[in-house]
């Protein structure tokens, strides 16, 4: 993992001890909340439908365990026992209280975190590959240049009032586990015909009320020229985005209404103009920052070991875990482990601090002392032995983490919505739970395979509803909640944004629908299609027709 | 910050978030702020209302509250007449909190 150096220690501290001044200064009246806003939305805190809420930063989604640990403090001490792990990757704090966020803050900086650029137009916080370092899938490990970006990025002084947000997103292996062509910018860690390893750029993806895929911007950036392209598009962005209209300001609308040839060029002229020695890193920082990377000591080890092995034949509920949630690790006699944050009885993506800590003393345990969130808003010990999966299995039975859904029916995707956006027009955690509760029979789960089902509660799709395989999206009509659905979106390297289905549902009426579609995908599926293949096989009208049956 | 004067429809109430703790609260019959809605005063005399915009903007000014605004109150039922606002009464529906409380 990275560690501060003395300039982003300092750089922490000076913003933090500045933000505890502007608190005060707001509560003994010298600064407006004209003028204070701006300021608490710098440092992540927005004031949402019934409190204030604090954006956590989890740069790339990386933690170590003392860092987990320090979250479920924070969630015990000045929040309600509690945080939720958003689809960028960030952990929110519904009910934090003004006079106590500095201190927040100062606890944060203790373990090297914080919560700038987790709003405003600005570069936000760089998501990344949850699986990044661990999977075989991957030409390097993601991170290094995701970090690379958070320097660069971090008060950036050209890109710090940018027309409109801006989102970055990495990854470094074709399978995209982080939805790199929804975002302003999707870089992949690639290799070119001579086997030299750079980057393929992706532009002016996006979901909110405008849902693009992005599309290619450059197909192989050399290595060191990374952040000197970075800066050549966002001037770009920074200087034709609109900024008369907020709905049309983001950088999609721009390549959307420039077209992405001339974009392109805008881009590569204003790159010509940049000499890269001026902005790019040299090999040895890039190699220092790697260090920070470097794998852990993996032991030599022999693939499914026996106390594995022995356990999936012995512990049907294990079996079955260890099928899910499970993924393949690049050292032989290691795994990547899912934690489902998608129980029945919590809103997905909660957690509590009482299992922040079983999670940070796992991690401690099984993966040296390593975690990450992912935009699914679940976790992952990236580096567990096969053979410690049943004693970690046990654990997180205990914890009341081992729900085996990863990738199913109910590990369903949702924003907080109406019960505590203040952007919201209808609530999105009960559609979740009513799903859930309608498939609950886990074998019922089992047999539908892979479903992504994802919801927000308002256009600005932070539920990431336009890729859902099901996506919904919550609306209001005279004081009525309704739903309205769009099929076959994919948040994969084969990026789709789903079409709408027709007029909206309550949401008895949503639950009923899905479950039609559901048992009409099983009963037309061939051979080993999931809900996504038969509907791109078969088209949408079919799945229609069943959904306004 | 002033946000919306009145220019509603039927009963109103005046309603805001604490500046230091956030929470969602209503002017009472006493021009009080509660962050309980059943005590909230819900009226259409204008003179009262007018008092209430007053006492609204001096709170706001005094740093105790910021976000101020009026809202339309259905007659019938006293509560609120826009969704939004309806549950900014009630509170979430779900709250792992609430949860963590009953255990
Ligand atoms: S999608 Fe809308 S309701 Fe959901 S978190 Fe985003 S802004 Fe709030």
């Amino acid at each position: 993992m990275y560690r501060y150096d003395e300039f982003d220690a300092q750089l922490v501290a000076d913003r933090t001890r500045q933000f505890r001044t502007q608190v005060e200064r707001r509560l003994a009246g010298r600064l407006s909340e004209a003028e204070f806003r701006p300021l608490r939305l710098m440092n992540g805190l927005y004031l949402q439908l019934h409190a204030y809420m604090l954006r956590v930063a989890v740069p790339y989604g990386t933690l170590n365990s003392e860092q987990f640990r320090m979250l479920a403090h924070l969630a015990e001490k000045y929040d309600r026992g509690y945080g939720h792990i958003t689809t960028r990757q960030n952990m929110q704090f519904n009910w934090p209280k003004l006079p106590d966020v500095p201190d927040m803050l100062d606890d944060l900086a203790s373990v090297q975190m914080h919560a700038i650029q987790t709003s405003g137009n600005c570069i936000r916080n760089v998501t990344c590959d949850p699986y990044a370092g661990a999977t075989a899938e991957e030409i390097e490990d993601p991170r290094p240049m995701a970090e690379l970006i958070r320097q660069w990025s971090t008060l950036h002084p050209e890109f710090t009032f940018l027309p409109r947000k801006f989102k970055i997103a990495v990854t470094a292996s074709e399978k995209d586990r982080a939805l790199i062509k929804a975002h302003d910018i999707g870089i992949q860690i690639v290799k070119n015909d001579d086997g030299d390893v750079g980057y393929k750029i992706f532009v002016g993806g996006g979901l909110g009320r405008t849902p693009i895929i992005g599309q290619v911007l450059r197909n192989y950036l050399p290595k060191g020229e990374l952040l000197a392209y970075l800066t050549a598009a966002l001037r770009v962005y920074n200087r034709y985005g609109r900024r008369d209209n907020k709905y049309k300001a983001r950088i999609k609308i721009l390549v959307q209404e420039t077209g992405i040839e001339t974009f392109t060029e805008q881009v590569e002229a204003e790159y010509k103009t940049i000499d890269i020695s001026d902005i790019s890193v040299s090999d040895a920082e890039r190699e220092r920052i790697t260090s920070y990377f470097a794998a852990p000591d993996f032991e030599t080890l022999k693939h499914d070991p026996s106390e594995f092995t022995k356990a999936l034949e012995g512990n049907r509920a294990f079996s079955l875990w260890a099928k899910n949630n499970v993924a393949a690790h690049k050292a032989s006699g290691y795994a990547i482990v899912n934690i489902s944050l998608k129980p029945k009885d919590l809103a997905p993506g909660d957690i509590t601090a009482t299992q922040m800590r079983a999670v940070s003393d796992m991690a401690d345990t099984y993966s040296f002392g390593e975690l990450r969130s992912t935009h699914q808003q679940n976790l992952v010990l990236p580096h567990v032995k096969q053979s410690d999966l049943p004693a970690l299995f046990a654990e997180l039975e205990a914890a009341g983490l081992a729900a085996d859904n990863i990738n199913l029916i109910s590990d369903i995707i949702c924003c907080p919505g109406m019960d505590f956006c203040a952007l919201a027009t209808a609530r999105s955690i009960p559609v979740s739970q009513a799903i859930a509760e309608r498939f609950a029979d886990p074998e019922r789960q089992r047999t539908i395979g892979e479903m992504q089902i994802k919801i927000s509660g308002c256009i600005n799709a932070c539920g990431h509803h336009h890729v859902g395989h099901i996506g919904i999206l919550g609306l209001e009509k005279a004081g009525v909640e309704f739903y309205q659905v769009k099929l076959g979106g994919d948040a994969s390297e084969d990026a789709a944004i789903g079409k709408v289905t027709g007029p909206g549902f309550s949401q008895e009426e949503l639950v009923d629908g899905i479950e039609r579609m559901v048992d009409f995908y099983l009963e037309t599926r061939e051979g080993s299609e999931r809900f996504l293949d038969t509907y791109r096989r078969i088209g949408i009208t079919p799945f229609k027709e069943v959904l306004y049956a | 910050m002033s946000t919306l004067k009145h220019k509603g429809k039927g009963p109103q109430s005046m309603t805001a978030n604490e500046l230091r703790d956030g929470y969602s609260v209503w002017l009472d019959e006493n021009l009080d702020w509660t962050r309980d809605f059943s005590a909230a005063l819900r009226t259409e005399d204008l003179d009262l209302i007018d008092r209430m915009q007053l006492k609204a903007d001096t709170d706001e000014k005094a740093n105790i509250v910021v976000g101020i605004y009026f809202i339309d109150i259905e007659t019938e039922s006293g509560m609120p007449v826009r969704y939004r606002e309806k549950f900014r009464v009630n509170g979430p529906s779900y709250d792992t909190a609430d949860l963590l409380e009953a255990k």
